[in-house]
């Protein structure tokens, strides 16, 4: 019996060798991305699917992964709810038997999805999930989103150096765990750094009116405006403070929600001078990400945004782990990635121990000018 | 800093009231709570952003026309939906689940054809200038808006209470059976109040579209529920008490964020409406009228 | 061949979950419809039934069943504190006086900062599962069905069909509404409890207006003749996005038009069949 199993263990690996050398194993290696497809919030999931497209492109056509097959993306839509999220996770890892996840989108729906891959011991990666305590899920879980927590004592530090704020207004939405985890973090930096806030206002993600909050902080005379925002209400915020007359000198310092080219093109002047922190910059004049950001307008006819740019770099390094652990196993996987190591489109890029970005050096800080982002000199 | 915020107030107010005047009109006549409202706000916002792009129309003719082309598909979803449940006598409730269906698809079907960014004017089409009167800076935009909502309700008054339409109108909204034993065109006078419903909506759509320059096709879905919040403090189906719910509230959140907190802003429009519905469920302006609901 | 079984309902553990816990929920809301009114408060009610149970599991390492009794129990209390007021008033003013409701209680959530504020609440332990689900949907259905074919049943049809003949007749209308909205306001919570106690995270966000009307599409789809359609109604609905997902972009369109078209060519659901009467 003994001696039957490990003949047959021989022949088979026998023939695993004879296939790896001959007939090469052409297969495609299927990853699972869990993005909002649909419904409100699906620009962020569909930049990071683009995103994703372009490098599975790049990747397939370099020769793919594991000496020749094809990488593949199976995309499973949460439309922005958790309980879809947490379904197509379950999917992913129990029909599809996919050896990694990417996504899901939001911190919240990988609060959700995050626990399920863990406890199947399959790695899943966020690319956009920026919120305290994601990776603290458990040892299976990895995020490629430099969190705000590492950003913004950038940007804050900075307005303070260049400019010598010493008074601020803040505001931020509360109803968005993304930008209630952003304001934390400017909280607790505002106090280190000794800068004053002189009032702090919040508003709802959807809201369309700030004038109430505004005139107030105008009263206020405040150096800057500290903001953790998501793109729409920035914008809004933005046009109606000059509106109401806030002085153009009295600019926004915002999170990483700010950090889009949407902002400019809503607002256009009016979000002069806002300056941001970012992980990424379309401009950077490196020319990987050059060579990315050509691609991505001539494929999407659309500009990258940093979303996309995450996702991009993202695909690159699981493709490397890939590599490294030498076949689509997810304990092997998981090995892997926690010792890849990957220069990409934004910047040099390793897992610290607890499984975020460990590198800071590529944040960059933003300001804005005319409505585009330039790096702030 | 307090004369500022009563302009915000009047302002905010403004744009409450012109979004409900369309919604409680509705209610008033045909009885029913049409959630596919907010998609008329989207439709008209969407449609003047259209023609100013791609027809290059400045926005004294964009505005008429988004407002008709809301109009026109309120009249084109209601006779969809709704006249088969009238002629059947259907519950409330089925009405209100058919709209929500509706609301459900039109929402994703705008999502997937018009994508879910913010588009804007184009910067030429009106430029947002503003007045600095003393402590107090008023927008072009907000003035329109203003405007806008008191014009639509007094020309919306003089419709319902001194034109032979608007007896009409009213005739059919007391009693459908009997109005049409008195010879009116029921059918044509619920289209006719559906039209105008809609391109109110529509109209809302593109001045705050316009006012806070952001148009995307969820942006109804916000308003509806303070909608909700502004046609039962002023009582279902009262136009005068739309204006004056609108602008209440409207003071009611800016005075709130000034002076107590912007985290109860929110709570404003629901505890008034609890507070309207435990102590004057008819309204502000209770009339008896409302009670047929 | 286990281990296929297994892998299945590992697979769609969520799901089958989620068809239970909405199996209760339509029975909550047809709690409240069976005497004629409508509710769209019962996500402000499940949601704090979640948060009373997932509280009281986290920070204070209640035992199960007592998180349970506490979930049914608040909402339940405060469906008795403003049930007074509001059930005077009826049709559409109930219905948006709760979704009033359910604003101030995502608001308040939002801003209960030892409830994890916009941030939710999260590593809530995997506690009741699959049994305890279905356990309590059988027991509610089963009671429901009981209810429905006694003496109480006919009153509360007779409720439904004609609200002044039936309080000529001498059913005690404010005690019926009364008693309906409480047991309708609890049974949302238990749901609330089962579903956040196999869902380790719940928010702030996910108990408002459309999940409010979510849970009424599921009785309006399946009809209000008898405790099951609505059970019926609410598995449909949620597997629906789930076979539909090919679909993409188009899901939550051909969503809304099946309700449209139920309601509109089936007023009175799918299953439109009224229960035998035995009192």
């Amino acid at each position: 019996m003994r001696v039957l199993s490990k003949l047959m263990l021989a022949a088979a690996m026998l023939a695993g060798t004879v296939a790896g050398a001959n007939a090469q194993d052409k297969t495609p290696v299927k990853l699972g991305a869990i993005e909002i497809l649909t419904g409100p919030n699906s620009r962020y999931g569909i930049a990071i699917q683009r995103g994703f497209d372009l490098a599975l492109a790049d990747i397939n056509k370099a020769g793919g992964v594991l000496g020749g097959r094809p990488l593949a993306l199976a995309y499973e839509d949460s439309a922005g709810a958790k309980e879809q999220a947490l379904n197509a996770a379950r999917k992913l890892i129990g029909r599809d038997r996919v050896p990694l996840i990417l996504g899901p989108t939001l911190s919240n729906e990988m609060f959700a999805a995050g626990p399920v891959a863990n406890e199947r011991k399959v790695p899943i990666v966020g690319t956009s999930t920026t919120a305290n305590g994601i990776t603290a899920i458990g040892p299976y879980v990895f995020r490629t989103a430099m969190p705000e927590a590492d950003v913004i004592p950038v940007t804050l530090k900075t307005a303070q150096s260049k400019f010598g704020i010493k008074r601020v207004a803040v505001m931020y939405g509360n109803d968005d765990a993304f930008t209630k985890s952003a304001y934390d973090v400017m909280k607790a930096t505002l106090e280190k750094l000794g800068i004053q806030v002189l009032t702090t206002e919040t508003f709802g993600s959807k809201d369309t009116d700030f004038s109430a909050q505004l005139t107030k902080i105008k009263g206020l005379n405040p150096d800057a405006i500290v903001l953790s925002a998501l793109v729409e209400a920035a914008s809004g915020i933005a046009l109606q403070a000059r509106q109401l007359g806030i002085d153009p000198k009295v600019f926004i310092i915002g999170g990483n929600g700010l950090n889009s080219p949407k902002l400019g093109e809503i607002a256009g002047a009016s979000a002069d001078g806002t300056i941001v922190g970012s992980p990424w910059f379309i401009g950077k004049k490196d020319p990987a990400n050059q060579a990315f950001v050509t691609a991505f307008r001539e494929k999407y006819g659309d500009s990258p945004d940093q979303f996309a740019a995450q996702a991009y770099d993202t695909l690159f390094i699981v493709a490397k782990a890939i590599d490294a652990a030498g076949a689509p196993d997810s304990e092997k996987i998981k090995d892997a990635l926690i010792k890849v190591k990957h220069t990409g489109v934004m910047g040099p890029f390793s897992f610290s121990e607890s499984r975020d970005p460990a590198d800071t050096s590529g944040v960059v800080v933003l300001t804005m000018k005319g409505g585009k982002f330039q790096l702030l000199e | 800093m307090l004369e500022q915020q009563l302009v915000n107030g009047v302002v905010l107010g403004a744009t409450y009231a012109l979004f409900a005047l369309g919604f409680t009109l509705m209610f008033g006549v045909m009885g029913v709570i049409n959630l596919t409202y907010g998609v008329y706000f989207a439709v008209g916002a969407f449609a003047a952003l259209w023609s100013t792009q791609a027809l290059g129309l400045p926005i004294a003719a964009a505005l008429p026309l988004g407002a008709l082309i809301a109009g026109v598909i309120a009249v084109a979803i209601d006779t969809l939906l709704l006249t088969r449940l009238r002629k059947a006598k259907a519950p409330e409730l089925a009405s209100l689940m058919v709209t929500l269906g509706a609301t459900l698809f039109l929402y994703a079907g705008m999502a997937a054809s018009l994508g879910t960014e913010i588009r804007r004017f184009p910067a030429a089409v009106f430029d947002g200038g503003a007045y600095d009167l003393g402590a107090v800076r008023i927008g072009t935009t907000q003035i329109l808006i203003f405007g806008a909502a008191v014009a639509l309700v007094v020309a919306l008054m003089a419709l319902v209470r001194g034109s032979r339409l608007g007896l009409a109108i009213r005739a059919v909204a007391e009693n459908p059976d009997a109005a049409a034993l008195m010879g009116i065109n029921g059918g044509l006078m619920l289209r006719v109040v559906s039209f105008l419903s809609g391109a109110i909506g529509g109209a809302a759509g593109v001045l705050v579209g316009l006012n806070f320059n952001a148009i995307q096709p969820f942006m109804g879905e916000h308003m509806m529920l303070r909608g909700f919040a502004v046609i039962i403090v002023g009582g279902l189906g009262d136009l005068r008490g739309a204006l004056a719910a609108g602008l209440l509230l409207g003071f009611a959140e800016v005075l709130t964020a000034a002076y107590v907190s912007s985290t109860f802003k929110d709570l404003t429009a629901f505890a008034l409406l609890v507070a309207t519905l435990w102590f004057r469920p008819l309204g502000l302006f209770g009339r008896a009228a409302a009670k047929r609901a | 061949m286990w281990q296929t079984l297994d892998d299945f309902y590992w697979t769609y553990q969520s799901l089958i979950h989620g068809i239970g816990v909405n199996g209760i929920l339509a029975l909550s809301i047809y709690v409240v419809l069976a005497v004629g009114q409508l509710s769209l408060g019962q996500a402000a009610f499940m949601g704090v039934g979640a948060y009373t149970g997932a509280l009281l599991t986290v920070k204070f390492g209640t035992p199960f069943a007592v998180s349970m009794a506490a979930a049914a129990a608040v909402p339940a209390l405060i469906a008795l504190v403003v049930g007074g007021p509001t059930l005077r008033l009826t049709g559409v003013y109930l219905a948006i006086a709760t979704i009033g409701l359910g604003e101030i209680t995502r608001i308040v959530f939002l801003n209960w900062d030892y409830a994890g504020g916009a941030l939710g609440l999260s590593g809530i332990p995997e506690k009741g599962g699959v049994l305890a689900i279905y356990g309590t949907l059988a027991v509610v259905l089963i009671a429901l069905i009981l209810v429905a074919r006694s003496r109480i049943g006919r009153a509360m049809e007779a409720m439904r069909e004609d609200e002044a003949a039936a309080g000529v007749m001498g059913v005690n209308l404010p005690r019926y509404r009364m008693t309906a909205l409480v047991v309708s306001s609890g049974l949302a919570g238990i749901a609330g409890c089962l579903s956040a106690h196999v869902s380790s995270f719940i928010g702030p966000n996910e108990y408002g207006f459309e999940t409010a009307v979510t849970i009424l599409s599921y009785a309006l789809l399946g009809g209000i003749g008898s405790p099951v359609a609505p059970v019926l109604g609410a598995a449909i609905l949620t597997l629906l996005p789930e076979v539909l997902r090919p679909l993409a972009d188009f899901r939550l369109m051909v969503n809304g038009l099946i309700i449209v078209v139920a309601v509109l060519f089936m007023p009175r659901g799918i299953l439109p069949w009224r229960i035998a009467r035995t009192g």
